[in-house]
C-alpha cells in the first residue's frame, strides 16, 4: 500500500502524517497558520463524499474542501 | 486594500495619555468574551477606517486608571493574505500598542502559539499571554507549569477561564503592570535551521543600517522575505533598491531548491517543531485527543442531505425570531412616530417648517429607528448562531452550492434574511471572514426581494394576474434570484477582484453562548448602525420630502417630484412606463412599497384600493404592470438598504450598489418590455 497519499484518499477513522502541503501561497498559508503543516499529526474524522472533510489536528477540528484536501500529502499511519 | 506598514492612526483618546492594550489571538478563543470582561459596558464597535472590517474599542478600568482595549480581528496568522491579518499586522507594527495581549486556546496550544511567535519575532517585548479556556483543556487532562511557561516564552502568562471570570483580576493586574513598565520580559525567539538562519542573518546585514532598523525588527523582515510576502517585498524594495533585492531573491531560490518546497512551508514546519519543544518542557500532560460528542453531531450536521435539513430548520426558527418579533416592534414605532407628527404638526403654524419638521425629521428619524428592533434582533441571532460554533457548519453545509457562483457557503445567511428585509441582511454579511466575499454578497443582497417588495409584488399581481397570481409573483421573485445569482458571477469576475477564499473552516466545539456577551455586543453592532445608516436615511426623507412639496404638492402635476418623473419619461418609456411609474420609483426609494402609494397621490384618489386597481387597470396593459412589478424589484435599494451598505462597506460601495441594481433593472426592464411585445403581450 503506498504510503504518502492524498488526505482525499484516506477514510475515516484513519490517521497520519502531514508530509507536504501543495496548492497556491493563500489556501497553503491559511493551512500552514491553522496547524496543518509537514510534521502534524492528523486524523479523519469525517471523510469527504459527501460533504467536506473533517480533519482532527490535536483537538482542533477543521473542515476542508475537496479542493484544499487534495493538496493536503498524508503519510499513512498503518 | 491596506497597504503594509502604513501607521495606524492613534485612536483619539490616546492624545489623552491613555495607555493603549491591543488583543491578538486566533478565532474561537473567547477574545470577545476577555473583551467584554475587560471593558464591561465602556466599548465602542465601528470599522477599520477604508476597510469592513469591525473594530472594538473599550475602556478598561484597573485601580482608578484607565486603558483604552483595541480588539484586533481574530486571526491564525499574520501573513499579507487577508484584510483581517493586514490590518492586525499593520497595528502591532506600528507601535500604537504599548501591551499586546495574547489570547491562546489552552486545549490546543500549539496551533495558538504559532501566532505568539510572529509577535515575538515582530519584536514585540510587552505581551502578556492569556491562557483561555484552562478549564476546558483541564477537562481534556492537560496540565500545565505556569511558572514555568512564563520563564521559557519569557512574557506573563495568565490562566483564564473568561467565561466563568477565573483569571481576570490577575489578567487586568498584569496589564495594567507591563503598561506601566513595572515588568520586564524577554520574549523567546524562534530559532530555525542553519541553511535557513544564515539567510536571515545575511539578509539582516543587507537592511542594518537603512531607516528601516528603526521602524521594524530586522529578523522579522527578513523571515518575512523568506516567505516571499509581498507587501513586505515592496517595502524593502523602497530601501533597497531592486539590484540587492534580486540578490536576494535568488538566494532565496537557492533555498528553495535546497528544500524542494517553499519556505513558508519550510518556515512554518520548523516553527512548529521549536513550538513542540518548547511545549514539553511546560507541559506537564499533554491529555488525551479522543473522538467526542461533537464529531459525532458534525457527522450529521454536516452531511449534504441531513445537514441541509438542519440548517433548513435552524433558519426558520430564525427567520421566525427576528420578523416575528421584530415586526410589530418596527410597525409599533412606525405608528408611533407618526402620531408624533401629527401631535406635533398642530402647534407649528409655518407650513413649510411644519412640512419639514414632520414629514421630513420626524418621518425620516421614525424610519431610522423602526428598524432599529429588526437589526438588534438579528444581531442577537447572529451572536447566538456564531457563539454556539453553529454557524461554522451552516456554512460548511452551503458551501458546495453557494460556491457554483463564486460565493462561499456563509453568504448565504445573507440572502435568507433579505427576504424579510435587506437591512439587517446586510449587516449579517460582516460575519463572513473574507472582505472579498462580505463585499459581493453585500452588492447582490439587494435583489432578493425583501417584504416590502413583495407587498408591491403581489398588488400588482392581484390588480392584472387574477387568474394567474402566483405564477407572476414567483416569476418576478425567479427572474430576481437568478440574477442576483448571475451578478454574483459576474461582480466577482470584474468588479470586486481577488482570489476566491479557499475552502477552510475551524468547527469550533459547540457551548452555549454567554448572554451578557450577545446582548452587549449586539447592542453595540446596532448603535453603530444607527450612526452610520442614519444620516443617509434622514437626508433621503428630507430630500423626498422637498421634491414631493415644491414648488406645488404632488398631485397638482406641478411638483419637482412630477416634473423629475417628465424629465424620466422618455427614457422610461423603453420599458414601457410613463411618468406617474417615474415619480412613484422615486418615491420607492424612500421604501419600496411607496411605489402603490404614490399611484395614488399622483392620481389624486388617496387610499382607495378598488378605484387605484381600477384606474391602473385602465391605464396600463398587463406586460406594463409586470415590467413596472420587476423594475420595482431590481432597481436602486430603498434608502435604508443604501444606508446599511454604506455603514458596511463605506460610500463607495454604496453608490456602486445603487448604480448597478439601476443599470440592472433598466437593461432587465427594456428587454422584458420588448420581448412582450414581441410576443404580443
Amino acid at each position: 500500500m503506498l504510503m504518502h497519499v492524498r488526505l482525499t484518499q484516506m477514510r475515516e477513522g484513519e490517521r497520519g502524517i502531514v508530509v507536504d502541503i501543495q496548492g497556491g501561497h493563500r489556501a497553503r498559508q491559511r493551512l500552514l497558520g491553522m496547524g496543518i503543516a509537514p510534521g502534524t499529526k492528523i486524523v479523519v474524522v469525517k471523510s469527504g463524499r459527501p460533504g467536506p472533510y473533517i480533519v482532527a489536528i490535536g483537538n482542533t477540528r477543521i473542515a476542508l474542501g475537496q479542493g484544499v484536501a487534495k493538496k493536503i500529502i498524508v503519510r499513512r499511519e498503518l | 486594500m491596506v497597504s503594509c506598514c502604513s501607521v495606524e492612526k492613534l485612536p483619539e483618546e490616546k492624545k489623552d495619555g491613555l495607555k493603549v492594550i491591543a488583543l491578538a489571538g486566533n478565532p474561537n478563543v473567547g477574545k470577545t468574551t476577555i473583551f467584554n470582561a475587560l471593558t464591561g459596558l465602556r466599548q465602542h464597535v465601528g470599522n477599520w477606517p477604508g476597510v469592513t472590517v469591525e473594530k472594538k474599542e473599550g475602556i478598561m478600568k484597573y485601580r482608578e486608571k484607565e486603558f483604552l482595549v483595541v480588539d484586533l480581528p481574530g486571526t491564525y496568522s499574520l501573513t499579507a493574505n487577508s484584510v483581517d491579518e493586514l490590518i492586525a499586522r499593520n497595528f502591532i507594527l506600528s507601535g500604537s500598542a504599548d501591551v499586546v495581549v495574547d489570547i491562546v486556546d489552552a486545549s490546543c496550544l500549539m496551533r495558538n502559539l504559532f501566532l505568539t511567535m510572529e509577535i515575538f519575532e515582530m519584536g514585540v517585548k510587552k505581551v502578556v499571554i492569556a491562557l483561555n479556556k484552562i478549564d476546558i483543556a483541564r477537562k481534556r487532562g492537560i496540565r500545565f507549569d505556569v511558572k514555568k511557561m512564563e520563564k521559557i516564552l519569557g512574557v506573563l502568562v495568565i490562566p483564564t477561564n473568561a467565561k466563568e471570570g477565573e483569571g481576570l483580576e490577575e489578567l487586568k493586574k498584569a496589564i495594567a503592570n507591563m503598561a506601566e513598565g513595572n515588568v520586564t520580559t524577554n520574549p523567546v525567539i524562534p530559532v530555525y535551521e542553519e541553511p535557513i538562519e544564515r539567510e536571515i542573518e545575511h539578509i539582516s546585514s543587507l537592511l542594518r543600517g537603512t531607516p528601516l532598523e528603526e521602524m521594524y525588527s530586522i529578523r522579522w523582515l527578513a523571515i518575512k522575505l523568506l516567505t516571499r510576502d509581498q507587501e513586505v517585498i515592496k517595502l524593502v524594495l523602497n530601501y533597497l533598491g531592486s539590484g540587492k533585492m534580486d540578490e536576494i531573491l535568488k538566494h532565496i531560490s537557492e533555498l528553495e531548491v535546497h528544500y524542494k518546497r517553499s519556505l513558508d512551508i519550510v518556515i512554518a514546519t520548523q516553527k512548529y517543531e521549536f513550538i513542540d519543544k518548547l511545549m514539553h518542557q511546560f507541559v506537564i500532560h499533554f491529555g488525551e485527543v479522543k473522538e467526542t460528542f461533537s464529531d459525532q453531531i458534525d457527522r450529521i450536521l454536516t452531511h449534504p442531505a441531513y445537514g441541509i435539513l438542519g440548517l433548513l430548520g435552524v433558519f426558520y426558527v430564525l427567520f421566525k425570531f427576528v420578523f416575528t418579533i421584530g415586526s410589530p416592534m418596527q410597525e409599533f414605532l412606525d405608528n408611533t412616530f407618526a402620531s408624533l407628527g401629527e401631535f406635533v404638526a398642530r402647534f407649528i403654524g409655518n407650513e413649510a417648517v411644519r412640512g419639514l419638521i414632520v414629514e421630513g425629521v420626524i418621518g425620516g428619524v421614525g424610519s431610522v429607528l423602526s428598524f432599529f428592533p429588526l437589526v438588534f434582533l438579528l444581531f442577537i441571532a447572529m451572536s447566538i448562531l456564531e457563539d454556539s460554533g453553529y454557524m461554522a457548519r451552516a456554512a460548511v453545509v452551503m458551501e458546495r452550492i453557494m460556491r457554483k457562483f463564486g460565493l462561499p457557503g456563509k453568504s448565504f445567511i445573507p440572502m435568507v434574511l433579505a427576504f424579510g428585509c435587506n437591512v439587517p441582511a446586510i449587516m449579517a454579511t460582516r460575519t463572513l471572514e473574507d472582505e472579498r466575499d462580505r463585499i459581493l454578497t453585500m452588492l447582490i443582497n439587494p435583489l432578493v426581494p425583501c417584504s416590502a417588495r413583495m407587498v408591491v409584488i403581489t398588488f400588482l399581481a392581484g390588480a392584472f394576474f387574477s387568474d394567474h397570481k402566483a405564477l407572476m409573483a414567483v416569476s418576478i421573485y425567479a427572474i430576481s434570484l437568478f440574477l442576483a445569482l448571475l451578478s454574483a458571477l459576474i461582480l466577482g469576475k470584474f468588479v470586486i477582484k481577488g482570489e476566491e477564499s479557499p475552502f477552510v473552516i475551524e468547527l469550533p466545539e459547540y457551548s452555549l453562548p454567554s448572554w451578557k456577551v450577545v446582548v452587549v455586543h449586539s447592542w453595540e453592532r446596532s448603535k453603530e448602525f444607527l450612526r452610520k445608516a442614519g444620516t443617509v436615511i434622514l437626508l433621503g426623507s428630507v430630500a423626498i420630502w422637498y421634491l414631493s412639496t415644491y414648488p406645488e404638492p404632488i398631485g397638482s402635476g406641478l411638483s419637482y417630484a412630477e416634473k423629475l418623473g417628465k424629465v424620466f419619461e422618455p427614457f422610461t418609456m423603453f420599458m414601457g412606463l410613463d411618468w406617474k411609474a417615474a415619480v412613484s420609483l422615486i418615491f420607492g426609494i424612500i421604501a419600496k412599497e411607496n411605489v402603490i402609494a404614490t399611484y395614488g397621490i399622483v392620481y389624486g384618489i388617496g387610499e382607495s384600493e378598488e378605484a387605484l386597481i381600477s384606474l391602473m387597470q385602465s391605464a396600463m396593459s398587463d406586460l406594463q404592470a409586470f415590467v413596472l412589478a420587476l423594475v420595482t424589484t431590481l432597481y436602486i435599494p430603498c434608502i435604508a438598504t443604501i444606508g446599511a451598505i454604506r455603514a458596511e462597506g463605506g460610500n463607495k460601495w454604496a453608490l456602486v450598489a445603487s448604480a448597478y441594481n439601476l443599470l440592472l433593472a433598466s437593461v432587465v426592464g427594456v428587454l422584458a418590455y420588448n420581448i412582450g411585445l414581441l410576443l404580443g403581450l
